[in-house]
């Protein structure tokens, strides 16, 4: 279903809500019942779903118009314009037949020059419309504005909007973790130099570890991935649950397999940590407008946090008064 | 026996049939129907109807017609006609806020749009006339020589509605302002037929859209 995307007809629309079990991105999810097209990756998973089908999935990109002879269109446009001056007639008459003819002739001039070649708006007939309406010369109170918008809107078609919109996104969280990655293998760089009593080598390290830093936060802030506290903290004890639950037990296993004893350790200390990390986020979010002052101890071996300082880790059991203080 | 079909709907008079369930015996003959007797589907005229059999015979050469479809020659209400047209194709694009441009620009073209000088119902007459005697058969002829489907399409709902509206313009004259008492007039919103009476039709005689695509039209008469 690429190059489509779901829109939804809340007309029809019996709020049965299967779209919002369906749909693998949460597109589905809003108040005001637009679909996100932002979201939308075009699966169709919900227009399959939904008892009522009020979901229709509709191409970002139209066909081109279907072309027309020329006697056909000058054959339509004499009745466009007899039917427009009918039109005309019946307004400056009175009575309700006559607003009904009025309408009634409306309705069929808009039927006929859309087969005379004014199918769709982004056609290029229609542009030519748009750019004719502009070049003349308009007395005032003509919304060129209006006009201009159209013009330009239908010439970068909304399929590139979003297109590289989304691709941006996709480059601002790649080069988000790119930095992120640099920064930490930059600072493990550093000690290194450090222990060797490359002082020199160890600052530039720890100055372009800092430098992503910069970097991968200014990425991740225009990608707009930071929320309110409230929903940061979810995201943490997301992020921290997926960690202990899923990611490090495959490793935990694949690592004793291989009899990697050092990966094994370091996956089980991170692993059992996290755990900690969930419910601690879980426990912020609870108390989230306490202002009562908490303090956070990290062990800096295995990266447990306890909010007291226990007598020994109970993760890796190091000693408590090696632990850190926020 | 004979049979009468209704030049706007399609519907078919059967003598031999009559229609039972609205009083008229089978066997009734089309000259005993009352003269006032309107199509049950479309509400198209008795004089609306024609002998089956009898139309194609006196089919004549369509006339030529040879107006400009240059949109640098088109009067203001043209193009608003052709903006509102737009806008229904960004509503069936689920593009709202562009749907809204196109209206603002209708409008603007609507309210640019000189008013008839001495609007007059027998100018209208004689429009819809030159419609159906020549607007639609030169405007049919070349469609079906391009073989453009969908050009066909909408010339025979319009020249369906035009027929209507001459069958209402004459019935008008003939029972003025009393026919619209305590009745209602409807149009369809997707085709443009017109239907007087209480209720709109469940169907459209014409473009086939159920009942709820009817609007009503509001006002004194």
């Amino acid at each position: 279903m690429a190059g489509k995307y779901a829109v939804r007809n809340i007309r029809l629309c019996t709020k049965d809500c299967l779209c919002l079990y369906v749909c693998p991105t949460g597109a589905t999810d809003t108040e005001n019942s637009i679909i996100d097209v932002a979201k939308c990756t075009g699966c169709g998973d919900c227009a399959d779903a939904c008892p009522s089908g009020a979901i229709s999935m509709v191409p970002k990109e139209y066909p081109k118009q279907q072309s027309k002879t020329q006697t056909v269109k000058n054959t339509l446009n004499a009745l466009v314009k007899s039917k427009s001056k009918q039109e005309n007639i019946a307004a400056g008459l009175n009575g309700k037949l006559y607003r009904a003819i009025e309408k009634s002739n409306r309705i069929m001039t808009e039927d006929i020059i859309r087969e005379a070649g004014y199918m769709l708006p982004q056609s290029e007939n229609a542009k030519d419309f748009l750019q004719s309406l502009i070049d003349k010369n308009q007395p005032e109170g003509f919304p060129k504005a209006a006009a201009e918008e159209l013009l330009k809107t239908f010439n970068n078609s909304e399929e590139n909007n979003v297109m590289s919109e989304n691709k941006t996104l996709k480059n601002l969280m790649a080069a988000f973790t790119g930095e992120a990655e640099a920064n930490r293998k930059y600072t493990a760089y550093a000690k290194k130099a450090e222990q060797e009593g490359k002082t020199n080598a160890a600052k530039l390290f720890r100055a372009a570890a800092d430098a992503e830093t910069l970097h991968a936060l200014k990425h991740f802030e225009v990608a707009g991935k930071i929320g309110s506290t409230a929903d940061n903290l979810k995201d943490g004890v997301a992020g921290e649950t997926y960690e202990y639950k899923e990611m490090y037990p495959d490793f935990v296993e694949e690592a004793k397999t291989t009899g990697n004893k050092a990966a094994l350790m370091t996956f089980t200390f991170a692993m059992k940590a996290e755990e900690v990390h969930a419910g601690l986020y879980q426990d912020a979010l609870d108390n989230i407008d306490k202002t009562e002052e908490v303090f956070y101890y990290l062990c800096p071996v295995c990266g447990n946090i306890e909010k007291f300082r226990p007598e020994k880790c109970s993760i890796c059991g190091v000693s408590g008064e090696k632990f850190i203080k926020y | 026996m004979a049979k009468y079909v209704c030049s706007v709907c399609g519907y078919v008079y059967d003598e031999a049939k009559g229609i039972p369930e609205a009083g008229i015996a089978p066997g009734t003959k089309w000259e005993e129907l009352p003269e006032d007797w309107a199509c049950p589907l479309c509400g198209a005229a008795k004089s609306d109807f024609s002998k089956s059999g009898e139309v194609s015979s006196e089919r004549k050469p369509a006339p030529v017609i040879n107006e400009s479809a240059d949109i640098k020659e088109m009067s203001p209400l043209e193009v608003s006609a052709l903006c509102t047209n737009l806008a229904r194709g960004c509503e069936k694009q689920y593009k709202p806020y562009e749907a809204a441009r196109f209206i603002e620009l209708a409008e603007y073209f609507k309210s640019a749009s000189a008013p008839a000088v001495k609007p007059d119902v027998g100018e209208l007459a004689s429009l819809i006339e030159k419609d159906i005697e020549e607007g639609f058969p030169s405007a049919n002829a070349a469609a079906s020589e391009a073989n453009d489907r969908g050009a066909l399409r909408a010339l025979a709902w319009s020249e369906k509605v035009t027929r209507i509206q001459k069958s209402l313009l004459t019935r008008r004259q003939k029972e003025g302002d009393a026919m619209f008492n305590n009745t209602g007039v409807y149009v369809c919103t997707i085709c443009g037929f017109i239907y007087i009476g209480d209720a709109p039709p469940k169907t459209c005689p014409v473009c086939k859209v159920p009942d709820w695509k009817f609007d009503k039209i509001e006002g004194r008469d």
